[in-house]
């Protein structure tokens, strides 16, 4: 089979099955919505305009509802002790890592284009300015969020306390890619973006290493 | 191997310990007072060093975990746990010696100067490492998830210092010319904390050999 097909076969697989059972996306939405809502009373807003100053707290509330879809995305595979038959299929490993990549990737989107419809919505932010680059700034960043996120949800597979494990792990790690995303933003709101923004270059920079280094792990891992 | 670890780690220790009294003796005795931050610039003696140190003995952890997770072998995983250790102590004293620093250099005991920010979002990795060391204690898979957070964590430093460099202003220095009495007294620090490093590295290591010698 080629490496293609089997990270088609795996996204395909997950993606119905998500759309079957739909408990983890909407675990994220429904974080999301609440945390939006909460962010309202959190900050004065005869202070702060939340549609100039909001990236960051926007940003968090990604990352944590992100992490709730991302830390399930080997879960079935541990419910059903089939781990260890996905790791062992005559194919390359790789493949089965990018499969998840993808998935986390587009259940990224989905649950970004949702809280920034709800920013728009509740606080006026202004998404509507370029539909291109708010797009680029999303892809860009998802590249990386779930190049680490998949990784490091396959490491805690059958762990105990994985729950814990989690976010100990991978928050750390995703501080530049954090900063990163709220200047990107910041910059997009006030109209600054262009492709020369060393922004953007970094975080490109952090996706390809951490997408390489991923799923050269991720084999050395599994190799177990 | 245990027997020759223990020889070069007292070789090291002595050795440590006469470059660090020589250093301290220059760093009070030889050393000009700066001008404008008079005694509490002597800081920088060990504020460097430290820096250098955390560096180098990441870097150890970096490599070793590499070589466990291609060979599997045991041994790595000490070597890659101690560097990630005593690299963290180091970062600990660069915090410390950067927030006294920054008291009297710019009045306030914390600020969100890039090079010192970056130190503090390694020691949030490194810390987290060390935790899941601590957690996973008896876990067979511990060592490997260790040893993946120490190689992506690595690689992430100089990202981590970009963005921060980037996002907020640059109060540090960015070239600081020195007098030779100075620039001589930095080399003698950077030896000896270079090789005190070294020798807690190779302590840690031995006395993780045995602990793990005594439980068979």
């Amino acid at each position: 089979m080629t490496f293609l097909k089997v990270c088609f076969l795996i996204f395909v697989k997950d993606l119905k099955d998500e759309i079957r059972k739909k408990e983890n996306i909407l675990a994220s939405l429904f974080f999301g919505l609440l945390s939006v809502v909460l962010f309202h009373f959190a900050v004065d807003s005869t202070e702060i305009d939340l549609s100039k100053d909001g990236s960051g707290l926007l940003w968090l509330i990604i990352i944590f509802a992100g992490t709730i879809f991302m830390q399930n995305l080997f879960k079935k595979e541990e419910e059903n002790g089939t781990f260890y038959a996905l790791i062992l299929a005559p194919v390359d490993r790789a493949a089965v890592y990018l499969g998840k990549f993808a998935v986390s990737f587009l259940f990224l989107l989905i649950l970004e284009f949702f809280l920034f419809a709800l920013s728009f919505f509740f606080f006026n932010f202004p998404v509507l300015k370029s539909f291109f680059w708010l797009l680029l700034i999303l892809c860009s960043i998802n590249a990386g969020f779930s190049a680490l996120g998949t990784l490091i949800s396959s490491l805690t597979v059958n762990q105990k306390g994985s729950f814990i494990l989690y976010p100990l792990l991978l928050y750390p790690l995703l501080f530049p890619l954090f900063i990163a995303a709220v200047s990107l933003t910041q910059r997009f709101i006030k109209a600054q973006l262009s492709f020369s923004e060393p922004w953007l270059r970094l975080v490109i920079l952090f996706d390809i290493i951490f997408l390489t280094v991923s799923s050269l792990l991720f084999e050395l891992i599994t190799e177990e | 191997m245990k027997r020759k670890l223990v020889k070069w780690a007292i070789i090291f220790s002595i050795v440590a310990f006469v470059f660090n009294l020589t250093a301290l003796l220059m760093v009070f005795g030889y050393a000009p007072a700066e001008s404008q931050m008079g005694e509490a610039q002597k800081i920088f003696y060990y504020h460097v060093p430290c820096a250098f140190s955390s560096y180098l003995m990441l870097f150890v952890s970096f490599v070793f975990s590499l070589i466990f997770l291609i060979k599997k072998t045991e041994k790595y995983d000490i070597w890659a746990w101690a560097g990630a250790e005593v690299g963290l102590v180091f970062v600990i004293c660069v915090l410390v010696s950067g927030t006294v620093w920054g008291k009297s250099a710019w009045g306030k005991w914390w600020v969100w100067e890039p090079r010192l920010t970056t130190f503090l979002i390694i020691f949030l990795i490194y810390f987290s490492y060390l935790l899941i060391r601590i957690f996973g204690k008896i876990d067979s898979k511990t060592p490997t998830i260790a040893a993946v957070l120490s190689i992506i964590g690595f690689l992430d430093v100089p990202l981590v210092n970009r963005a921060i460099s980037w996002w907020g202003s640059v109060v540090h220095p960015k070239k600081v010319s020195l007098e030779f009495e100075m620039k001589l007294t930095l080399a003698v620090s950077l030896i000896s904390v270079i090789i005190l490093s070294l020798s807690l590295l190779l302590w840690r290591v031995i006395a993780d050999e045995r602990v793990k010698e005594k439980n068979g």
